[in-house]
């Protein structure tokens, strides 16, 4: 039997894939198994990070009833806020960013980037602290805006990265969008 | 629906995988055939016109895989396997398809569809396409700019290395190294082009 | 023996020489430290497959051996995939969907073509070890370099003076194509010295 179905051209060549089908399913079901608990924890380990980075101070941070929106407590009554995810299409692909404000929502406290894939040397700038410094204690009293080649002039306003407007404007646009809509979403509530 | 605004985007991502990020000169994608095949302008119009077909196809059924199938299945971790099977039996099939409608079309192609399976661009737009959450029609349209991008990264690059051929290149830069210096030059040219949407 | 493990360092060097598996070696070199991580993860891969496709290689159809190579790879590329992104996943960050493209360097399959599905186990281990190796020194050259003048660092440690302005073009892809075009050469001017020596 076991004969004829290797002499058999067809049936070996079906029998053969099959055989590194389920050998490869079965190796990567165990793989999958073991990394993605590992993968989740990473995730959530990386946004408790950046939120702390932006509330150095927080005492308890708490998802609210809206997932990726967290409430800030802060440590012995200092002013807590609410940090959230903003995630938008950048030059290359998607800016997934943790955004810091006060309670109000009127100043912006900071900002992180957990993913970007603009370009090295650029665009990827947006992950340094020279740009998202500016975001610090940033007037959301009006949309935010940037600005070309000078420092900013008015509240509400950053510089843009040199040579690398469209990533510094994504991050604008995408901030605004967000902000918007937790503005809503926490006077809904 | 806003239609316009819809259709402005489509042209965004057309240029924007076609030209401002070309392929070939920011993502380092499809550099072995690049290297190898762009001799002869002719040839390379070839190669570029069966791989811009295949990659528009792929980019069609790898998103119906993904979305139908693996995501709703939660089999997302067989996806680099499906992908590169469904790469794989596209390019067998097209070249049979091709062989039976259209014997002088194959004979023009043919010879470069093998070329494609192990082409990275093909893989990398569909695993870009994943990654950048692109709606269906989004991603067909990513394909085809991808394509017509590789095309005419190769077929400006053996126009060059046509010329070349009465050059007189120092003896160890020979082949690949002057090559590659050649396409870090034209890398540089197409960022001239980053402005165009900006606006 | 020692042959098989050796040659894949200098005499056939998969980057230099043979200018095989190029898409990861342009785009993840900007830092000495993705290139290291790259490096790893495809010596893994190119490890790993060639011992899988040696053991098993009696038992695989002529006709379809291209299409079980790379299943057996994709499958180790994703098994080392989901290994960084849950033990350095700041890395695999970096590196995004380079890792996945590992399925289609051609260094890989091309050591199952050529060396693994003929010989035996231990054999092609070296081979492919020795391989995995020579891209692996090949990445972290070109990630050193492009580091040092790109952003003065190497290995994340300041190297260059304080005054030290960086080439943000050797961070760009451009930058990439003109650095391995010039090693390139170097390397084939090297090559060319000792063989000349030898005589």
């Amino acid at each position: 039997m076991i004969k004829k179905i290797l002499n058999n051209n067809t049936l070996r060549m079906i029998t053969a894939l099959t055989v590194v089908g389920i050998f490869s399913g079965a190796v990567l079901v165990l793989v999958h198994n073991y990394t993605v608990p590992k993968i989740e924890a990473n995730k959530t380990k990386e946004t408790e990070t950046a939120i702390k980075e932006i509330f150095p101070s927080a005492a308890k941070i708490a998802e609210t009833v809206y997932p990726g929106v967290f409430k800030i407590t802060g440590h012995g009554g200092t002013p807590g806020g609410y940090a959230f995810i903003a995630a938008g299409n950048g030059y290359q692909g998607e800016i997934k960013m943790i955004v810091g404000v006060d309670a109000e929502m009127t100043t912006m406290l900071g900002m992180q980037v957990l993913e970007s894939q603009e370009t090295p040397g650029l665009g990827a700038e947006i992950v340094g602290s020279a740009f998202r410094d500016q975001f610090k204690g940033l007037s959301l009293a009006q949309p935010i805006t940037y600005i070309k080649n000078q420092k900013p002039e008015k509240p509400g306003q950053i510089e843009a990265i040199t040579g690398a407007t469209i990533s510094s404007k994504a991050v604008v646009n995408t901030l605004n969008k967000r902000i918007e809509q937790i503005r809503k979403k926490v006077k809904d509530k | 629906m806003d239609y316009t605004k819809t259709i402005q985007e489509l042209i965004l991502i057309l240029i924007a995988a076609s030209i401002t990020n070309n392929f070939v000169l920011t993502y380092f994608l499809g550099i072995c055939p690049f290297i190898g095949v762009s001799n002869k302008v002719e040839s390379s119009i070839g190669l570029g016109i069966a791989t811009t077909f295949v990659m528009t196809l792929a980019a069609t059924v790898t998103w119906l895989i993904y979305h139908y199938v693996l995501v709703p299945y939660n089999l997302v971790f067989l996806q680099y396997v499906t992908f590169i099977i469904v790469i794989a039996s596209l390019v067998q099939f097209v070249e049979m398809f091709i062989r039976k409608v259209s014997p002088p079309l194959y004979k023009a192609l043919g010879i470069f569809l093998p070329l494609i399976t192990t082409n990275c661009a093909i893989l990398g737009l569909t695993l870009f396409m994943v990654l950048r959450n692109y709606t269906f029609l989004e991603s067909i349209v990513f394909g085809l700019g991808a394509g017509v991008g590789f095309t005419l990264a190769l077929v400006v690059m053996a126009g060059i290395r046509e010329e070349l051929e009465f050059a007189d290149v120092p003896e160890p830069l020979k082949g690949a190294g002057i090559t590659l210096i050649l396409a870090g030059m034209l890398a540089l040219a197409f960022m001239g082009f980053g402005g165009i949407i900006s606006g | 023996m020692l042959k098989d493990f050796l040659k894949g360092l200098w005499r056939e060097n998969p980057v230099f020489v043979q200018v095989l598996g190029m898409c990861p070696t342009l785009a993840v070199t900007t830092k000495a430290v993705f290139g290291a991580s790259m490096g790893m993860a495809t010596t893994f891969v190119v490890v790993s497959s060639s011992i899988v496709i040696s053991l098993i290689r009696r038992f695989i159809p002529e006709q379809v051996r291209i299409p079980m190579f790379t299943v057996i790879i994709a499958t180790f590329v994703t098994a080392a995939d989901y290994f960084l992104k849950a033990n350095f996943y700041q890395i695999s960050k970096a590196l995004g969907p380079y890792v996945p493209l590992i399925v289609v360097n051609c260094l890989i399959l091309g050591r199952a073509e050529a060396f693994a599905s003929k010989n035996g186990v231990f054999r092609s281990f070296l081979d492919a070890l020795g391989m995995g190796l020579g891209f692996t020194c090949a990445l972290v050259v070109l990630g050193a370099i492009r580091e040092v003048l790109g952003a003065g660092t190497v290995f994340g440690y300041r190297v260059m003076w304080d005054g030290f302005s960086n080439w943000i073009v050797m961070i760009l892809p451009a930058g990439a194509f003109l650095t391995l075009g010039l090693l390139v050469g170097v390397f084939n001017m090297v090559d060319k010295k000792i063989s000349v020596e030898k005589k």
